[in-house]
């Protein structure tokens, strides 16, 4: 189990336990449960890279504790 | 960390009899210390240390929020309750300690929160026991009661102080501990850790003795303290694996929340197995202490519960490699367990088998063994019994004969070669070769087709031939549709083979021929074959093939010697005879005249003559010589001989004393080399005078009384070697008086009447001119006599006539000189008058004499002749308009001066004419010489003048 951090610098800040396995698709799920809004409309960045959904965390190489940009489309 | 450390165990050791009710405590904290001092090292956790003593309040502060909040939420309780009491302990007896880990710092600064939270209850609590002393000291009988009490409880409490610091004391179980020396760096380090702590604790517990007043109560306080909610306890464990400080993070659900939303979103629930707290349990079981397990959670915990993906520092960690000696074993393992699998099975197999020495029943017992062989030959024996038995009855009623009979029938009915005569066969007989055997099988046949009998083929032969049909179809000129018009064909023999018409539909449409080759089996084929090769044979002869042998025909020296036998085989190649009659002397006359004298009758004359002359020819044959003879001798001898003949003509006629007249005729020498035309000549009279006139006369016609005597001494050319001035014209009358005589021969004619003197060359042309019309070439003879004969006709123009007529030319031609004409018609009327009648296959006569002698010659102004430069230059400027220049004109005039004077030079003199002056000289002087000295004294008078000429 991972904790990540993910910030949209407009108010929401979550803090999400997920698994390393799981895909960024599946946080953003998390994550739309966690703030509410719908999960299609989440983006997340880190710096200029797009995170994409059907792609794992670990294999993003997103660690424990790591601070993700929130973004909405 | 060793002076720090150093320093603050002396402090220690000041109140160390002061806090040892709470040293029990801190010893405990140390042991768990220790778990993460070696994990960290030292200098970094003595930093912190201080850092957090500075912050520590405000801290407190920032973390009191949070902490209700959490309070209020149900925690949940995973795992690490000893722990956590620990943890609790520790918390609130160490006030602040030293925690690298933001998470540590924030429990405890909640722990200090909490601290200071009870320190108004101890108060309260401590009042109470200062109500109680106050009591006593009202009641003072009291008093002793109550101190006893207290002195047994703190008597007790230091002895559980002390048990405690012996458990301390004792190493670590050794399931944590892997190694010694890792053990021993441990212990050393724990004691520093803990008199560190005791230092700590001790100046903290000053501070709050000061304000509790009284110490004995504090070990009250701590053990309410040691009472803790769990629930407190709880949120402190939930939070501390996070590894995001909570002041930073925003909404956070806890691992139950997340598990259950995370199921209705159908995903799995977080790994726990992996997580900080699973592994930290151990730990604090293991240790005992729940402090120590607080500060090492994120760290070693932490590291534990990624331990899939991060090693101790953090880093990211690769999956470990598999074990090859491991995964050898297992192999090597499973190798053992299969053969001896295979081992049990092939054993249990062998197990069934009976070997030789196993024990048999039936073979072990001798008499059974004995018994079982009798049986089988009694067996034997019986059947050989009964099948004699049999054939005895057999005999007995006769059967056996009808049996060999029947035998015998059925051999003879066997199919044999015999069976086989007249069968047709398909297939050339050529193609069965010697010692082949080929299998034949009857054709396939219409049932009802009967007539044609069984036939037998060979499938493969079959396929052979339709395949060689086939190659030779593809070599067939497609165009040509098989039909080769031109190509003749031959059989193997040789002979054309005769074609019939359209043959090419001779074959079904299968492309099969309708007539086969076949042989009858039973039909004589060897005589057939033999014919075969005969004819073979003959046709190879005929070819003009032979056969030859490759053995080498040996090899000799040519020599140049005949052996004996090549010169019994050698013929001397005869030398050609002479033909000498032609050569006869005149001396070899003389006795033919003498001859001719005795014997009368020139037949026979002539026939011993020729007897005479062969003896002659015999006589003479070497001295004879052949020389070239020239034509004004040969005449001379001709006219000679054939005054002779005329003679012995004469002689005949008149009967005259042969030998009277003899005497008086002196014989002419008669060199009768005649002439190289080979004719042969007969002398006098008996003798053939052969030539060429006469031998083509001789053809023309049969001549009825050629062969009769004197007719042979006529001959018609005679009269042409007559000359007309001829000395002998006296006997021109007895000439005249022989056609009388000579009857039924051809007329003479009188050479001087009828005709001029002619030589033999002139005789065609004579004749020539005689025809009318010319003979005509024969056209089909060849292209050169068509071409003659339009040449003659005036058909085609022969390249002289081509040349332009007078009339369109007239304007071209000189006015005062003519060219002497090549035609020769045209000086002479006849010659005109001829050409119109001679008609058109006339050929036009030309000029006998015309050699028109044709020079080219330019000449310039001056008259003087040009050579061919010269003449293209005066051409050239003459065309163009432009003379050369001054200069070049010059020149020019210079050089045909030069060249005058070249001409007129005298090649025998200089050109000062020096010879001729020194001749003259020397005809003045008389004299051979001329003196050329320059002295003026001597040779002044004499030829100084000449010298001075000359020098």
């Amino acid at each position: 189990m991972i904790e990540i951090t993910c910030n949209d610098r407009l108010g929401k800040k979550v803090r999400v336990k997920c698994n390393p396995d799981d895909t960024i698709g599946d946080l953003k799920k998390l994550i739309a449960a966690q703030t509410g809004t719908k999960h299609e409309k989440i983006v997340l960045k880190k710096w200029y890279t797009i995170y994409k959904d059907p792609i794992r965390l670990s294999d993003y190489e997103i660690h424990d504790g790591m601070n993700l940009e929130l973004y909405y489309q | 960390m060793g002076s720090s450390s150093g320093k603050k165990h002396k402090k220690d050791k000041k109140h160390s009899h002061r806090s040892r009710s709470r040293e029990r405590i801190s010893t405990n904290r140390g042991i768990d210390e220790d778990v993460t001092l070696d994990l960290t090292d030292d200098s970094s956790s003595t930093r912190q240390h201080r850092h957090h003593k500075h912050k520590k309040q405000h801290k407190e502060h920032r973390h009191k929020h949070h902490r209700h909040k959490e309070r209020e939420r149900p925690s949940e309780v995973i795992s690490l309750e000893e722990s956590d009491s620990d943890i609790y302990e520790l918390v609130y007896f160490s006030g602040s300690d030293c925690v690298e880990v933001p998470v540590e710092q924030d429990a405890r600064a909640k722990a200090r929160e909490r601290e200071r939270d009870q320190i108004p209850r101890e108060r309260e609590r401590e009042q109470i026991p200062r109500e109680r002393e106050r009591e006593r000291e009202q009641l003072p009988r009291e008093q002793p009661l109550t101190r006893d009490r207290e002195r047994e409880r703190e008597r007790e409490r230091e002895q559980l102080v002390r048990d405690r610091e012996q458990e301390v004391a004792t190493p670590p179980p050794p399931q944590i501990s892997k190694h010694a020396d890792y053990e021993r760096e441990r212990r050393r380090e724990r004691e520093v850790e803990r008199e560190r702590e005791a230092r700590k604790r001790a100046g903290r517990e000053r501070e709050r003795v000061r304000g509790a007043r009284s110490r004995s109560q504090s070990p009250t306080s701590s053990q309410q303290q040691q009472q803790q909610p769990a629930r407190e306890r709880e949120r402190e464990k939930e939070r501390a694996h996070s590894p995001i400080p909570e002041n930073g993070a925003g909404d956070v659900l806890s691992i139950a929340e997340t598990n259950k939303l995370r199921a209705k979103l159908g995903l799995k629930p977080l790994e726990m197995d992996s997580g900080p707290s699973k592994a930290a349990a151990p730990a604090a079981s293991g240790s005992g202490s729940g402090s120590q397990q607080q500060e090492s959670k994120p760290r070693s915990g932490g590291d534990k519960d990624l331990s899939a993906y991060k090693d101790e520092w953090g880093e990211f960690l690769h999956k470990p490699a598999d074990n090859i000696q491991e995964k050898k074993e297992a192999e090597k393992l499973r190798d053992k367990l299969k053969q001896r699998k295979e081992k049990r099975f092939l054993e249990e197999r062998l197990a069934r088998i009976r070997t030789l020495g196993e024990s048999d029943e039936e073979t072990d017992n001798v008499s059974k063994w004995v018994d079982r062989n009798k049986r089988v030959v009694n067996e034997r024996e019986e059947a050989k019994r009964k099948a004699k038995e049999l054939e005895e009855l057999d005999e007995a009623f006769g059967v056996a004969d009808l049996v060999e009979q029947e035998k015998q029938k059925t051999r003879q009915q066997a199919y044999s070669d015999r069976n086989l005569k007249g069968l047709r066969v398909e297939h050339d007989m050529d193609d069965f070769g010697e010692g082949r055997t080929v299998i034949l099988t009857l054709k396939d046949q219409d049932v009802l087709n009967e007539e044609d009998g069984d036939t037998l083929v060979n499938v493969n032969m079959l396929d052979d031939e339709r395949y060689k049909k086939n190659v030779a179809n593809k070599k067939l000129n497609p165009l040509s549709y098989g039909y080769n018009v031109y190509e003749e064909q031959y059989d193997k023999l040789g002979n054309p083979i005769e074609r019939a018409i359209l043959e090419k539909y001779d074959d079904d449409v299968d492309g099969k021929p309708k007539t086969r080759k076949n042989f009858v089996i039973g039909e004589n084929v060897e005589e057939e074959r033999e014919h075969r090769r005969k004819l073979l044979e003959i046709k190879t002869k005929l070819a003009g093939k032979r056969l030859e042998t490759l053995q080498d025909t040996n090899i000799q020296l040519a020599s140049d010697t005949f052996s004996v036998e090549e010169l019994a085989t050698f013929k001397k190649p005869k030398k050609k005879v002479k033909k000498l009659r032609q050569k006869l002397k005149a001396e070899d006359l003389e006795p033919l005249a003498e001859a001719a004298g005795t014997s009368n009758m020139g037949s026979r004359h002539g026939r011993y003559r020729e007897a005479d002359d062969e003896d002659v020819v015999m006589k003479e044959e070497p001295q004879i010589k052949l020389e070239p003879d020239d034509d004004d001798l040969e005449r001379v001898l001709n006219k000679a001989r054939k005054l002779k003949q005329k003679e012995n003509i004469i002689k005949k006629s008149l009967p005259i004393d042969v030998a009277s007249i003899k005497q008086d005729i002196k014989p002419e020498p008669v060199d009768d080399a005649s002439s190289s035309t080979g004719v042969i000549l007969s002398s006098a009279d008996g003798n053939i005078v052969l030539n060429a006139t006469a031998e083509f006369c001789r053809t023309l016609g049969d001549i009825p009384t050629y062969g009769m005597a004197g007719n042979r001494n006529e001959d018609s050319n005679d009269m042409m070697d007559f000359d007309n001035n001829d000395a002998m014209d006296e006997h021109m009358d007895g000439n005249h008086e022989e056609p009388s005589l000579s009857h039924g021969t051809w007329n003479s004619v009188n050479p001087d009447e009828v005709m001029q003197p002619a030589d033999l060359d002139n005789l065609g042309d004579d004749v020539e001119e005689r025809a009318i019309l010319d003979e005509e070439p024969d056209v089909g003879a060849g292209v050169a006599n068509a071409l003659r004969l339009a040449l003659s006709k005036g058909y085609l123009e022969k390249e002289e006539k081509n040349r332009p007529s007078n009339t369109k030319m007239a304007h071209l031609q000189a006015k005062n000189y003519s060219i002497e004409d090549k035609a020769a018609g045209e000086d002479d009327k006849i010659g005109r008058r001829d050409r119109f009648h001679a008609g058109p296959i006339m050929d036009f006569k030309d000029k006998e004499t015309f050699k028109p002698n044709v020079k080219l010659d330019y000449i310039d102004d001056n008259g003087r002749i040009l050579n061919l430069k010269e003449a293209f230059r005066y051409l050239s400027h003459k065309f163009h308009g432009k003379g050369p220049g001054k200069n070049k004109i010059e020149k020019r005039l210079k050089k045909m001066e030069q060249d005058g004077l070249m001409k007129t030079m005298s090649s025998t003199d200089t050109p000062l004419c020096t010879l001729t002056m020194l001749q003259q000289k020397q005809k003045e002087t008389k004299t051979p010489y001329v003196v050329l000295s320059g002295s003026n004294k001597n040779a002044a008078g004499v030829s100084g003048a000449s010298i001075s000429k000359f020098k």
